[in-house]
């Protein structure tokens, strides 16, 4: 029983401003460690997911196939032109990279570390891929992106904000390149932006491309990777070597000679048209004006009918067993 | 005693800070909000598929015996070589190309509205179909499989560890607490087909998707779905796509059309 009431509440009263200081000591701790913006760490190792497009990821697209894309005539006449010879007569096309807005769809095993200034604060998320040794900067500290006379790369420029959770990109400075490795051709006057969010496990990267000399509307498609902390990715290398000694010319098909654009259409049992690509076959509506296919389609799949997961991507799998 | 009340003041200022960390930031004061107005992005509207990816295999029904892209176990490609849409038309089941696990990827519009405080309606006109998103809760125990299940809804909750123990934030907080994702768990279906030309999954299929919103620099609205199939039965692991809607300004372009099975 307290025989002294004044001391008890001064024991008290200097107890509760102790308490109350550690209280604001540690409130200060926490918001100095708090970043200035609510962020998802993306650092990682994240394994590709192939199961959208897996032939025209993995083994390659085939000639003349331009679905899906909003090109323009200019865009189908650089790509009809294409000759893939040309990868191994001119040494400059050997160890062509992938552009960073190609890579992201074409996908790769990915590495995303980030750089941190001395208070902890992020600077920027690096990117690694292993094909062409592909390695991104994506500058987080409001920088602005340089002069459209600056330097353009494979790569570009990279700059990032969050939006909440998702961090979106924006990609500037970038070289000419292509949106299909079957020479859709993109333009150095492209920009890119990117939204990524990380889902449990799983990372999705939206990539939404407007070029005002290929597309006639942004092309917008979607990846995914998941998280793989077992992953090790090597150095990449790639040696020019001339593989038809003495060869003079660049590969190509002059207009309206190439032989091999209607393959694609007869393996699949398509219309030619709608092979051709543009806007308007990118839209449910145009399942209404789809012509015939132009050949006799098929009975069944002939042709990179299993691609799974992996490179299991057989051209011609076994048939059925005949009854 | 003073070591008593001081500890024991530091500890409520623990768990006060730790539970306020563990929140996110405040929201306003009253009764809880529904989900619909706790809703961290707007989902409503008409919106339309635009097909930039897998397009021979969403724009026309493939061919007989292409399972590209989809992880499928040897006994999905035995099935797979059975389809016959003329037997799916015989036993009235034109709809099996259209159940929850394939649906996002076909050509065509969605509509989502709020049927009430707690429950997202998703209506796709390929198909007409018509998908519930319930907020909270669980399938209902009497609950019968159908084309499109039954959907659980939560705005995501910040990115965390599964199963990971609480920590004290001390030297680290937690990031990632503004989340605008939509997250729904799908159960309850009834074996259907990945893509139209006859990919199973069977009825222990359960679907896992994120809704992302996202605007562009055009002004363009759109939204991108994750979705994630996991099939213990036709799947050799799970199956990842992501699809990407862009917003519509009215219903002009909203035609429904009944389930085809070739």
């Amino acid at each position: 029983m307290p025989r002294n009431g004044a001391p008890l509440r001064a024991r008290l009263a200097r107890s509760v401003a102790a308490g109350v200081q550690t209280c604001l000591a540690l409130t200060a701790v926490l918001a100095y460690a708090e970043p200035a913006s609510a962020q998802v760490d993306f650092s990682g190792q994240w394994a590709p997911v192939y199961h959208e497009d897996n032939p025209e990821r993995i083994p390659g697209p085939e000639l003349a196939d331009y679905t899906g894309l909003p090109i323009n005539d200019a865009a189908r006449l650089q790509a009809d032109s294409w000759d893939a010879d040309r990868i191994s007569v001119v040494s400059s096309y050997q160890c062509r990279p992938h552009s960073s807005d190609y890579g992201m769809r074409g996908l790769g095993n990915l590495r995303v570390w980030a750089e941190l200034d001395d208070k902890q604060q992020l600077v920027a998320f690096h990117t690694y891929m292993p094909a062409w040794g592909s390695e991104r900067t994506i500058w987080m500290d409001g920088r602005a992106h340089p002069a459209d006379y600056a330097e353009h790369t494979f790569q570009g420029f990279s700059t990032g904000v969050w939006e909440g959770n998702m961090l979106t990109i924006t990609t500037t400075h970038l070289k000419t390149n292509y949106y299909r490795r079957n020479g859709v051709p993109s333009s150095d006057r492209r920009t890119v932006v990117e939204h990524w969010t990380r889902h449990a496990e799983f990372l999705t990267v939206v990539t939404v491309v407007t070029d005002p000399v290929f597309l006639t509307e942004p092309l917008v498609r979607s990846q995914n990777w998941f998280n793989d902390v077992g992953q090790a990715l090597p150095a990449f290398t790639c040696e020019y070597a001339p593989e038809v000694p003495g060869a003079q010319e660049v590969p190509n098909h002059l207009p309206g000679t190439n032989p091999y654009l209607t393959e694609f259409a007869d393996w699949y049992g398509l219309e030619l048209a709608a092979t051709r690509g543009g806007a308007e076959t990118m839209y449910p509506e145009y399942q209404l004006k789809m012509g015939a296919p132009h050949a006799k389609p098929p009975d069944r799949c002939k042709r990179y009918c299993t691609c799974g997961g992996g490179f299991n991507c057989d051209v011609n799998p076994p048939r059925p067993p005949a009854r | 005693m003073s070591a008593r009340i001081r500890l024991t003041i530091g500890a409520l200022c623990l768990t006060g800070v730790a539970s306020l960390l563990a929140q996110g930031p405040p929201g306003p004061p009253g009764p809880p909000r529904s989900p619909r107005e706790s809703a961290p992005a707007d989902f409503t509207g008409y919106w339309v598929s635009v097909i930039a990816e897998d397009w021979r295999w969403r724009m026309v029904t493939p061919l007989k015996g292409d399972s590209s892209s989809i992880p499928v176990t040897p006994e999905s490609r035995k099935v797979l070589e059975a389809w016959d849409p003329a037997k799916d038309e015989a036993a009235g089941l034109q709809c099996k190309g259209y159940g929850a696990a394939g649906l996002m990827r076909l050509p065509g519009r969605v509509h989502i509205t709020w049927q009430d405080d707690t429950t997202l309606k998703l209506e796709t006109d390929t198909g007409t179909q018509t998908r519930l998103l319930h907020f909270g809760g669980t399938p209902p125990a009497t609950e019968k499989p159908s084309w499109q299940g039954y959907s659980v809804a939560n705005w995501e909750r910040p990115p965390a560890t599964p199963g990971a123990p609480p920590t004290l934030p001390i030297f680290a907080t937690r990031i990632g607490t503004r989340g605008r994702a939509l997250e729904v768990t799908t159960t309850h279906l009834r074996p259907a087909y990945l893509r139209k030309n006859g990919v199973p999954y069977g009825d222990k299929v359960s679907l896992t998707e994120y809704f992302d919103y996202h605007k562009e620099p055009n002004g363009d609205e759109w939204f991108t779905v994750t979705t994630i199939v996991r099939d213990p039965q036709y799947l050799i692991g799970p199956f990842i796509t992501s699809s990407d809607f862009k917003k519509e300004p009215d219903a002009s372009k909203w035609r429904p059309t009944p389930c085809a099975a070739r």
